[in-house]
């Protein structure tokens, strides 16, 4: 049987991005930074059932004052 | 309608541009210290950002009911057209215009903020850049039409919120933004080392 599952993946502009660290306050699962501030993404998706994941990156992403991350949902196919 | 007639819109309009002026004030300080990167041990740097826009949409609700109450009202004759466009008022044209500058400039800034991530950085920050117009032409506005300019408490108000800003920005002029790790860029341009 077939399901569509939705999940998302949280994407940094690098170019936007200016180390301003303010992702990795919001959203310390996700998001880490490197030895001059800029942020290291996991780049793992997360299911859209995980709230406090979802929720913590949506604050990130409201949060970023350069604009720089995106919430990326993924539609995939998943056969159970 | 007698609320047209009574004195409380004008009222209104006088507080508010004063409470307006010192929103902005505490808009730029905080925009300074997000853009400077203050924060991170004490306060988070996510904390002051949340402080600068929450400020900034009671700036602009203030300015707002300013804006509407000066209009409505009827001891002066300024119209609606005056709150966006400079020298349509009979009333003051020159002080009025400087406010209307200001208003605009408020509204360029606050509007393209909250439409941040469709723009393009550099045009969004060229248009923030606005904000010091806005200070700048609010604080000439006050001094200019403001009935309460000339009282004690009115000026010491002025003079605060100007001297708030100057400080804060020369501090910016000179204030080296440290990174989020605690460590300042590197540039071998500029010739130094990095701390640590």
């Amino acid at each position: 049987m077939k399901r569509k599952t939705l999940s998302y993946l949280l994407r940094v502009d690098p170019v936007r991005c200016d180390g301003f660290g303010h992702c990795a306050e919001l959203a310390p699962e996700l998001i880490t930074l490197d030895e001059w501030g800029y942020p290291i993404l996991s780049g793992e998706t997360f299911a859209r059932s995980h709230v406090e994941l979802v929720q913590s990156a949506r604050l990130a992403v409201r949060g970023c004052p350069r604009a720089a991350l995106s919430l990326q949902s993924l539609s995939s196919s998943e056969s159970n | 309608m007698s609320g047209l007639t009574s004195p409380y819109f004008w009222y209104t309009s006088r507080t508010t541009g004063v409470v307006s002026l010192v929103f902005l004030t505490l808009v730029c300080v905080a925009g300074i210290l997000v853009s400077t990167r203050v924060g991170g041990r004490r306060i988070g740097r996510f904390e002051l950002n949340e402080i600068h826009r929450s400020l900034s949409m009671s700036a602009m609700i203030f300015v707002g009911i300013h804006v509407i109450t000066t209009v409505i009202d009827t001891y002066v004759p300024i119209g609606w057209i005056s709150s966006v466009v400079p020298f349509t008022s009979p009333y003051k044209s020159l002080p009025v215009a400087i406010g209307t500058v200001a208003f605009d400039a408020m509204l360029a800034v606050w509007l393209t903020s909250l439409v941040k991530e469709r723009l393009n950085f550099s045009s969004w920050r060229a248009v923030h850049w606005g904000s010091y117009v806005a200070f700048v032409t609010s604080a000439l506005h006050a001094y200019t039409v403001g009935t309460d300019a000339h009282t004690h408490w009115c000026l010491y108000t002025l003079y605060g919120c100007l001297g708030t800003l100057l400080v804060a920005g020369i501090w910016r002029i000179f204030a080296r933004p440290e990174r989020a790790a605690g460590r300042t860029a590197y540039s071998p341009l500029q010739g130094r080392t990095p701390r640590r």
